[in-house]
């Protein structure tokens, strides 16, 4: 029985040689299924390493078993995938909560949670979107249930690990916006990469200075694009009038002409979390690295490789 | 869909014995036979870790470089063999779960050899063995043809579909 780590939502991981063993495979041909199938997909661990979700692996043993190749064996698991999301879609569509919550264990016994997150969460919701539109019942009920499980999920997430602290600037309209459950999304994720975050509405000002000082963050990330630009640009300002210059980056908002004009340039992230969590963790890790070369360093944090 | 007694008649399948029969293992990709047990008892083959090991009477099974598909009840393609990838010029992932037809289709088309192989391969792939043979060629080409051999496989239980030259 192969040692399984697990994480705070309980999905339990595997090591390529445990992964393997489980499957009966060499550690190579797992590897060799990745390149070729594209599958089962690990995750990376902060050291780089493979990190199956046992699930799939249960999931890929049990279709292999079914299957006459390992390609119709690999099709059968995507299929399993890909229910997920309709059972999520169907539950939402009826109002179901419970049910809702059931399809994310589901998801979430077979695949990691920024993959339950970034391949079945928020597809369902933009499919709802598309389906119903935002000023539905059902979206209502979709966004409402969504942010209540990405919240959910950020709470049960181990206290912060890095010495990484983000503000974020949230520029949506309310839970109905739908960069709403993104922007949670990223909250997740970041919080999962171990950093710090506090994220506040991009109207409340007055006494941003006093919140500067508890969360010293080392940059901002300007999240949606329902806010004018004059109303995300003032916040900026008092931000950085309060905390000084930090490197600043923009997810799921376009251009902020007024910001651009007086910064050296918003760094634009990529609108799936995963990534953007990757991004704005990288831009971090410059912003350090440019003011260690103009200060001695005082808070030196070891190099994190991204994953991926 | 016919009856298997139907089945028989038209298509003048010899049904035998099967316990009796020898059964040759190799695996669905690399169409590699195993050297010893425990390569035998693995599920996916240890010699190119790409196919399954799938077993077959042996005289319907493929020999080390003959193109051969896997092909189950509903005649959608499982299994595409290495040199049947090359052969088809489609890879295995492509393939799967595509009807047969898409790819194979009878070589002669006035006369009923298109009933006679969905037919073999559907009665192959509830396990019976038929010994029939039927001329094929590429769907998308002229002028090609391919003796092909039906037999069932597995597990589990579907029909394989070998290939050989008939130029
Ligand atoms: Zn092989």
């Amino acid at each position: 029985m192969p040692r399984t780590c697990s994480d705070s939502l309980g999905v339990r991981y595997l090591k390529t040689s445990e992964a393997a063993a489980l499957l009966n495979v060499s550690p190579n041909t797992l590897r060799a299924w990745e390149r070729r199938f594209g599958y089962p997909k690990p995750q990376r661990s902060p050291g780089k390493h493979r990190l199956y979700t046992h699930g799939e692996i249960a999931a890929l043993k049990d279709a292999l078993q079914e299957g006459l190749s390992i390609s119709s064996a690999v099709s059968r698991a995507r299929e399993g995938l890909s229910a997920d999301a309709d059972t999520l879609i169907g539950a939402l569509s009826s109002f179901d909560r419970e049910r809702a919550d059931s399809a994310m264990e589901a998801a979430l016994a077979l695949r990691s949670i920024e993959r339950s997150v970034e391949e079945i969460l928020l597809p369902s919701l933009e499919e709802l979107e598309q389906r119903h539109g935002l000023d539905s019942a059902r979206w209502a009920l979709a966004a409402r249930w969504a942010s209540d499980w990405l919240r959910r999920a950020q709470r049960l997430t181990p206290p912060p690990v890095r010495r990484v602290s983000l503000l974020i600037g949230d520029a949506s309209r309310d839970e109905l916006d739908p960069d709403a459950p993104a922007i949670r999304a990223l909250e997740l994720l970041c919080a999962r990469a171990g950093a710090r975050l506090l994220c506040l509405s991009v109207r409340g000002i007055a006494g941003l200075g006093d919140a500067l000082a508890v969360a010293e963050p080392d940059a901002v990330v300007l999240a949606g694009g329902f806010a004018r630009d004059d109303e995300v640009a003032r916040w900026a300002y008092s931000v950085r009038s309060a905390a000084g210059a930090l490197p600043v980056a923009l997810y799921r908002r376009e251009v902020l002409r007024p910001l651009r004009a007086r910064t050296t340039g918003a760094a634009h992230l990529s609108s799936a979390p995963s990534e953007a969590q990757s991004q704005v963790l990288e831009l971090v890790e410059a912003g350090r690295l440019a003011s260690e070369k103009r200060t001695s360093p005082t808070r030196l944090v070891p190099r994190e490789k991204r994953a991926g | 869909m016919s009856t298997d007694a139907q089945g028989q008649s038209s298509l003048r399948v010899l049904q035998r014995d099967r316990s009796t029969e020898p059964l040759k293992v190799f695996c669905g990709h690399c169409g590699r036979s195993p050297d010893n047990e425990s390569e035998a008892d693995s599920r996916v083959c240890t010699k190119c870790g790409l196919g399954l090991m799938l077993q077959a009477p042996a005289d319907a099974a493929p020999g080390p470089s003959d193109p051969f598909l896997v092909v189950d009840g509903a005649l959608t393609i499982c299994a595409v063999s290495r040199i049947a990838e090359r052969l088809l010029e489609v890879s295995e992932t492509e393939a799967v779960n595509r009807h047969v037809a898409e790819f194979l289709v009878p070589a002669d088309a006035e006369s009923s050899s298109g009933e006679s192989l969905a037919s073999l391969l559907a009665w192959a792939a509830r396990g019976e063995t038929p010994s029939a043979q039927v001329v094929i060629r590429p769907a998308n080409t002229f002028g090609v043809r391919y003796w092909a051999r039906v037999g069932p496989c597995g597990p589990p239980t579907a029909a394989l579909l070998v290939l050989a030259d008939a130029r």
